[in-house]
């Protein structure tokens, strides 16, 4: 008895969502982070999407968001040339720092105590958040503005992806340019996976998976519309995209198989990430929405519940069933 | 034919009227005891905190009691950029961010209702 993907809709935000981003697994659960064009960042519960608080003080769009690994701290890149951190606990706003153009990337560190940020003053900028006075580090190099700056391999290096076509590795200690990847049009989008230091970048409707080491091409694959996001799971066996034409993508990793498309958002799907656990994936859009999708359909599991046939059989669902039911629990 | 996945509910929204963060949540309560930063520190002296709590609240209630005062007042906002307007004060919002005025005093002419953001203030008097 096949099932119908169900995503549940979060609703709250007043313009398009541009960016979001999990924490890791808390013992209060996993939590969620969408940074909207309205200039206020909603914490959620990652398995529910309910609404847990918005961070407010930005005056400008946010155009990027993060949650350190135990969601103690957020942090938020915005229009209004400040990346802050936050209190991800009480909301409270911790630290606004400065800059001289918009922010567009914040990332933490594993132990929460750097930020990298990066924007379109074309420059990487590492805050030492223990020393908040203090200058940040910057590094420049890149002749664009840039669009996404994380942490990878044990944050001792950094990636950078910016609108000059480029992909940038850098040493974070020397802060020196190790590698760089050039495209033939500007990455859409750019995933880290620590474990197996894989490198998921988008760009047109291709979907390219690197060593995120080496920054050796370990595979591409083409969508049927360009693409603004995708993101792999956990173990590697699926992965998710997003963009211009509205839907959802799921693609078999291994084989590259597409194996299913979702509609449901009224606008182009600008990110789109997996749980830490792998059992969901969330998709933020330009129609203003967060949508949860399940990656088993039909698994019980946050609010998905999975209903048994003979269960069906007392509520009022006469239209469901026309012969019998093949699949038992 | 395939059925919807069943839904026990929707994910709930964000209240219209607070920021959320649930100081009664299991991770509030257990993460956010100690939100007095300087109570965090590890040698945390009960007496000390005690003093400092008690220290807290005073200056929390002299702060509401002022916001009190303040009403249908004349009260001049000292904010960046040297910016010093004049205005009668009506009330602020629940978490600080906006005081709403009346009168306000501008260099470009009176406004007659009008949303001060909190944050954009230095400083403000008045007479009692």
């Amino acid at each position: 008895m096949a099932m119908r993907q169900t995503p549940l809709t979060c609703s709250g935000h007043t313009r398009p969502v541009v960016d979001l981003a999990f924490s890791g697994i808390t013992p209060y659960g996993y939590f969620l982070i969408s940074a909207c064009k309205d200039g206020k960042p909603m914490l959620r519960q990652g398995d529910t999407g309910d609404w847990i608080g918005t961070f407010l003080g930005h005056k400008g769009a946010v155009w990027g968001a993060t949650l350190n690994t135990d969601a103690t701290k957020a942090a938020t890149a915005a229009a209004d040339f400040t990346a802050k951190v936050w209190d991800a606990v009480s909301g409270d706003e911790v630290l606004s720092l400065a800059h001289k153009h918009i922010v567009k990337s914040v990332n933490f560190t594993q132990d929460s105590n750097c930020l990298l940020t990066g924007g379109n003053d074309k420059l990487l900028r590492i805050y030492d958040l223990s020393k908040p006075d203090a200058a940040p580090q910057e590094i420049a190099g890149h002749s664009s503005a840039i669009k996404k700056s994380l942490w990878c391999n044990n944050d001792s290096q950094i990636l950078s992806a910016a609108e000059d076509k480029t992909v940038r590795l850098w040493d974070s200690r020397s802060m020196e340019e190790v590698k760089t990847l050039t495209f033939d049009t500007s990455v859409s989008s750019m995933e880290y996976l620590a474990d197996g230091e894989i490198l998921v970048i988008t760009y047109g409707k291709t979907i390219a998976f690197y060593n995120a080491l080496s920054l050796d091409l370990i595979k591409t694959v083409e969508a049927p519309a360009p693409i603004n996001s995708a993101s792999l799971h956990p173990e590697k066996d699926f992965f998710v995209a997003g963009g211009d034409d509205f839907k959802l993508y799921k693609f078999d990793y291994s084989t590259k198989e597409e194996l299913e498309s979702y509609k449901g958002h009224f606008g182009p799907v600008h990110c789109v990430r997996f749980s830490p656990d792998g059992e969901l994936y969330a998709s933020g859009s330009e129609d203003g929405t967060l949508r949860l999708w399940q990656t088993a359909v039909g698994k019980t599991y946050g609010l998905w519940k999975c209903v048994l046939p003979e269960d069906l059989g007392t509520e009022n669902s006469e239209q469901l069933y026309s012969s019998t039911p093949e699949i038992k629990a | 034919m395939a059925t919807p996945v069943p839904v026990l509910r929707l994910p709930k929204g964000p209240d219209p009227n607070s920021r959320g963060f649930d100081p009664n949540s299991p991770r509030f309560i257990a993460l956010c005891r100690t939100s007095i930063p300087t109570s965090a520190a590890a040698e945390s002296d009960p007496q000390q905190l005690q003093e400092e709590q008690h220290a807290r609240s005073v200056l929390r209630e002299r702060f509401l009691r002022c916001l009190l005062a303040m009403s249908n007042k004349k009260v001049r906002f000292h904010m960046h950029e040297k910016v010093n307007v004049e205005a009668t004060f009506g009330a602020s919002d629940i978490d600080v961010l906006n005081f709403q005025v009346s009168d306000l005093h501008t260099p470009i002419g009176v406004q007659k209702e009008a949303l001060i953001r909190s944050q954009d203030v230095i400083s403000f008097t008045f007479d009692a």
